[in-house]
């Protein structure tokens, strides 16, 4: 019996309260109360502290600390910019698309935070050309609160300045990357730029540049107004054993999870971190279908889950301890129906029509493995006619030799090393400028690793077939003794 | 200088080299496309990867960095005394380990899958980098199976075609065309595996902007590949075929330094070539595609003399002869004797030295190409001057003593008033204005020694063919006072000989004494007698000349 939980909604407590969206029924809902308090209360850098006590980390994707992130801008250089991220484009990721659609003036509280604490007088909102709506609805709030003077020039006597202008993209995933969307807003091809310098040192016209996603800004309001402490209790703080002594690993506050799929009732949900696959099926509605077959954790970029994985619970740490991510929070779920090859087609279709083209190994390694994987989907998958010693989880427990023989699938040997040379998924190392590679090859490996059965069928029978999930996928232990192989002694313990 | 591990040397390199150059500086090839020295780094190319090895505390020990750097964007740097390596590196890096090498071997295969593999006609075959890296780092086998990209051939501008299918993408000639020639005609258009090359277009597809700025053959020389190729050269004559000679262009008074490929029969391109303070890795389109006289069919093979009003074909000893009969009737007052901007140091040496002791005359005339249009670029300046030898032309005419260098219209007016002129010219292509014309046509005799018939050559009453820059040695004084050599690359045509033997035979013929044997000879005497020139013998002007003090 799984008990119930319940919701915890904080940034979207007041979501469905009418008109929220205007500035007076914000404001009756505590609205800007908390920049007040701050500007009030605190110094720029006490804010800066609780953020950084706080453990937030940042929601657009990479799980970066944002105190951390914040610390590394230059304080002796000005301007300095806070670009928000609202490009939100990940497949299965919607939650920053309500919170710009109907309660706007919570993400401009959350940016007037971050520029008090930050001394910041521009921000930029690169948001995403298809929400025309949400782009409405935000330069509206935007005006009303330059009309009540929130925004402008010493906002409410304080000496404070910030200027907030939107900016629609033009319709490119890889501008949701922080310099690719930098780029983009400075009028360039949106082309990602090698790092380092980061942005927090060289980000906007050359100058220091905090990125943030829509979610990690609106968190600011809530984690100033009721203190650091009542934030720390949602989500599990883990133990870092890697330093010595070990250091705290903080996973706190909610997530807005974005759950589609084979749930009865997809949606945005805030829960704490830290709840398992099954906890959020069942928050969702449950499963739509008999068993789950697969779970995507994290946007179509993370390594995907099987059904021996529900366990997972799905905060930052436990995820890149699965080898995998939670990413954007984009949360898709399969049932036994789904053919996982067809999933992958339809990934790489994505990602092939999405690469910038800037380098080599993902300009042209990406088509190329969209294509094997049609090639596979559509019944023209090779397999050698010979076959090889069969490898696998020896009697010692380790990879090795198990004395039978295999087929070789030479069309899987090859789907796995193309992506691993735009990417490698075990030494996690890439040939790219940014890590859209990795994004590429993350699915492609872990779809391929651990529904293996499935692809081999597709092969041997020339068409797409879908097995039952027992049969479908790899046990995981296999599937970690065949990793292992693959990592360089070198690495094992970075 | 930081002291860096490259493999398994140690070598000293300057403060702020990247790996790619320190690495050629000691004769390693780290390969790249996107980088080029005289353009910004991108790093898009991932081609060079190399292995940089740091140190990691919680092993207490140097190790492999997790991820590879690209060369052309890791900068070489002293090190604070508490972050050597092994207690004195700046730097530890290996251009050659397994991961390296495997990195190249990927990313090779990635730049080949949509390629057409058409090196047998493909202009760059022999001198392309996708080539020569594939033989030496790549894979000899293909595992792409699908059907590859067919993006179409474009017509870019006047010289420059592009071949998109063999494009890399390294965007060298788009950041050419926006940093150096600060025009930026060429963009990418489509995105990632659709990415091309081109210039701006309607929405039909006709050109708004063609690639036709001044410097725009450069494109052709940075693009590592055979996407972009030259109109001019397209299917003459593969690169391994032609020999090459460094030498200077003729074109203007900057004196790009460049190098001649040519083969018998004639030259067949003109390639820039490195010099810091004069042209970096660059030349003009002028320049470039200014050879073409060299091998025209016009050229001037034998020496004419009048007869009946007609120039007609003679020998070399009748040509003297006639000269001397003239000359044995004029005092020194009656003769003028021209030298040329476009000719070398040594032959308006020889020119002068001949009009000096010779003939005793210290009138002494400056020719040569009219002033065209200067070009000033964010990197590169064209001059207006289109003489490659004003200033050392200018100096060496009016290095004996009593020698008067007359130019424009005191030189004319010297010429109205002249009885024989010896009017070495070297600029054909030179129009005459009515003045020039009349003072010319006023002469009794005009002795004209050009490479091509003229409106000069028109008036003369002995004709002598001379060379152009490609079939002699010597040397051009630039605008900024670099000395240069020039060197001979194919024979001149029929009977045509250098311009200095010629003078020096006329003097012979006239009883003078003169007996040079080759350019460098001249040079010395010019290194004694000509003030400022102390040090340009030619074995210290070399190939990186020499700048006058
Ligand atoms: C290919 C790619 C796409 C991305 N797309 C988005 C996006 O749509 N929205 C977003 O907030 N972050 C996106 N990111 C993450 C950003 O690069 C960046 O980490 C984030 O905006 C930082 O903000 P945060 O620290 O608040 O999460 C993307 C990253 C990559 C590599
Ligand atoms: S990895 Fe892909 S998306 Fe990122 S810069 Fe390179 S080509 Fe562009
Ligand atoms: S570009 Fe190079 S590899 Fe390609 S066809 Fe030409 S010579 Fe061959
Ligand atoms: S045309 Fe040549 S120089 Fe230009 S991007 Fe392509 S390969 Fe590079
Ligand atoms: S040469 Fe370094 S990445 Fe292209």
């Amino acid at each position: 019996m799984i008990k119930k939980i319940e919701e915890r909604r904080i940034l979207y407590e007041h979501l469905d309260v009418p008109d929220i969206n205007t500035f007076d029924v914000f404001r009756q809902y505590d609205g800007y109360t908390r920049f007040e308090k701050a500007i009030a209360e605190y110094q720029p850098d006490d804010i800066a502290k609780m953020v950084m006590d706080s453990g937030l980390k940042g929601r657009g994707g990479a799980g970066f600390s944002t105190g951390l992130k914040w610390s590394f801008v230059p304080k002796d250089i000005k301007p300095c910019y806070l670009c928000c991220n609202a490009d939100e484009s990940e497949p299965g990721t919607f939650s920053n698309r309500y919170v710009l659609e109907k309660n706007p003036h919570l993400l401009i509280e959350g940016i007037l935070i971050c520029c008090y604490a930050m001394g910041i007088e521009t921000t930029y909102i690169y948001i995403r050309g298809e929400f025309t709506l949400g782009k409405k609805m935000l330069d509206a709030a935007i005006k009303e609160a330059y009309e009540k003077g929130y925004l402008g020039k010493d906002i409410r006597g304080t000496g404070l300045n910030v200027d907030i202008y939107s900016h629609p993209g033009a319709g490119a995933y890889i501008c949701g990357e922080e310099t690719g969307l930098i780029e983009s807003l400075e009028g360039k091809r949106g082309q990602p730029r090698n790092k380092p310098p980061f942005p927090a040192v060289e980000g906007v016209f050359m100058k220091p540049t905090v990125v943030q996603n829509v979610e990690t800004l609106c968190n600011l309001p809530f984690i100033v107004g009721n203190g650091v402490e009542w934030y720390t209790q949602m989500g599990p703080t883990y133990a870092d054993t890697r330093s010595d002594p070990p250091t705290p690993d903080p996973n706190t506050g909610t997530k807005l999870y974005c759950i589609s799929g084979d749930v009865n009732e997809p949606g945005v949900y805030e829960l704490d971190l830290g709840l398992t696959c099954t906890e959020l099926i069942e928050v969702a509605g449950g499963l739509r279908g008999e068993e789950v077959k697969a779970v995507i954790p994290g946007g179509s970029s993370a390594p995907i889950l099987t059904h021996y994985e529900l366990d997972t619970r799905l905060d930052f740490t436990s995820l890149t301890l699965a080898k995998s991510m939670l990413g954007s929070g984009g949360i898709i779920v399969m049932n036994e129906t789904r053919n996982i090859v067809d999933c992958l087609l339809n990934i790489m279709k994505f990602y092939a029509h999405e690469s910038c083209g800037q380098c080599t190994p993902c300009r042209w390694g990406t088509p190329w493995v969209r294509d094997i994987v049609q090639r596979i989907a559509d019944g023209n998958g090779r397999k050698d006619t010979i076959t090889r010693p069969k490898f696998g989880v020896a009697e010692n427990g380790r990879w090795g030799d198990t004395g039978e023989t295999e087929d070789i699938y030479e069309d899987l040997d090859l789907l796995e090393s193309v992506a691993n040379n735009i990417a490698n998924v075990d030494t996690m190392t890439w040939n790219t400028i940014c890590v859209f590679g990795i994004a590429v090859s993350w699915p492609a490996v872990s779809y391929l690793r651990k529904f293996r059965p499935e692809f081999e069928a597709a092969i041997r029978e020339g068409k797409l077939v879908t097995l039952p999930v027992a049969e479908a996928t790899v046990p995981p232990e296999e599937n970690y003794a065949y990793q292992q192989r693959f990592i360089p002694k070198e690495f094992a313990d970075l | 200088m930081a002291l860096v591990k490259l493999n398994d040397l140690e070598v000293e390199v300057e403060d702020g080299t990247n790996v790619v150059e320190a690495a050629r500086q000691h004769g390693i090839e780290v390969p790249h496309y996107c980088y080029h020295p005289g353009l910004t780094r991108p790093a898009n190319c991932r081609m060079c990867l190399v292995e940089p090895h740091v140190f990691f505390p919680p092993a207490g020990a140097i190790v492999p960095d997790r991820q590879l750097a690209t060369g052309c964007t890791t900068v070489l740097r002293t090190a604070p005394p508490d972050r050597k390596l092994d207690g004195k590196y700046d730097f530890i890096v290996y251009t050659d380990s397994p991961r390296v090498k495997k990195a190249r071997e990927d990313i090779l295969e990635f730049l080949l899958v949509h390629h057409p593999l058409d090196c047998p006609v493909c202009d760059q075959a022999g001198e392309c980098d996708l080539q020569d890296y594939s033989y030496r780092h790549g894979s000899d086998k293909s595992r792409y199976l699908e059907v590859k990209n067919v993006p179409p051939k474009k017509d870019l501008g006047p010289d420059v075609l592009l071949y998109s299918t063999r494009c890399v993408v390294c965007t060298r000639c788009i950041r050419f065309c926006d940093e150096v020639a600060g025009s930026g005609e060429l963009g990418l258009i489509n995105r990632g595996s659709h990415d091309e090359i081109d210039i701006p277009r309607s929405h039909e597809g006709t050109p708004i902007q063609l690639l036709d700025n001044k410097l725009a053959g450069n494109v052709v020389d940075i693009c590592p590949v055979g996407a972009l190729i030259s109109k001019d050269f397209l299917f003459k004559s593969r690169p391994w075929f032609m020999d090459k000679a460094n030498s200077v262009c003729s074109g203007c008074s900057v004196g790009c330094n460049i190098t001649v490929e040519y083969k018998a029969d004639g030259v067949y391109r003109l390639k820039p070539r490195f010099h810091e303070d004069i042209n970096q890795h660059w030349m003009c389109d002028d320049g470039r595609l200014g050879y073409h006289y060299v091998n025209s069919d016009d050229r001037l093979q034998l020496p004419l003399k009048r007869v009946d009003d007609e120039l007609t074909p003679t020998h070399w000893a009748d040509a003297l002869t006639v000269i001397q009969e003239q000359l044995s009737e004029v005092t020194a007052e009656d003769i003028v004797v021209i030298g040329s901007a476009q000719a070398t140091n040594e032959d308006n040496y020889v020119l002068q030295q001949f009009a000096h002791d010779v003939l005793q005359t210290t009138q002494l005339g400056l020719f040569g190409q009219l002033p065209g249009e200067a070009h000033k670029f964010p990197q590169f300046t064209i001059e207006a001057d289109k003489n490659p030898n004003t200033a050392g032309a200018r100096t060496i005419l009016g290095s004996a003593n009593g020698n008067v260098v007359l130019e424009d219209e005191a030189l004319w007016e010297k010429v109205s008033n002249a009885k024989v002129v010896y009017l070495v010219s070297g600029a054909p292509e030179r129009p005459l204005e009515d003045a020039e014309k009349a003072a010319l046509e006023s002469v009794e005799f005009l002795i004209v020694q050009d490479v091509l018939p003229s409106e000069v050559t028109q008036l003369a009453d002995v004709v002598l063919p001379g060379t152009t820059f490609a079939e002699k040695d010597g040397t051009f004084t630039n605008s900024t006072g670099w000395v240069q050599r020039i060197r001979k690359t194919i024979d001149p045509p029929g009977e045509a000989r250098v311009d200095w033997e010629i003078t020096q035979q006329l003097a012979k013929q006239l009883g003078g004494e003169m007996n040079y044997h080759f350019a460098g000879e001249i040079a010395l005497a010019i290194t004694e007698n000509v003030p400022g020139y102390a040090d340009a013998t030619h074995q210290n002007i070399g190939d990186a000349g020499i700048k006058l003090t």
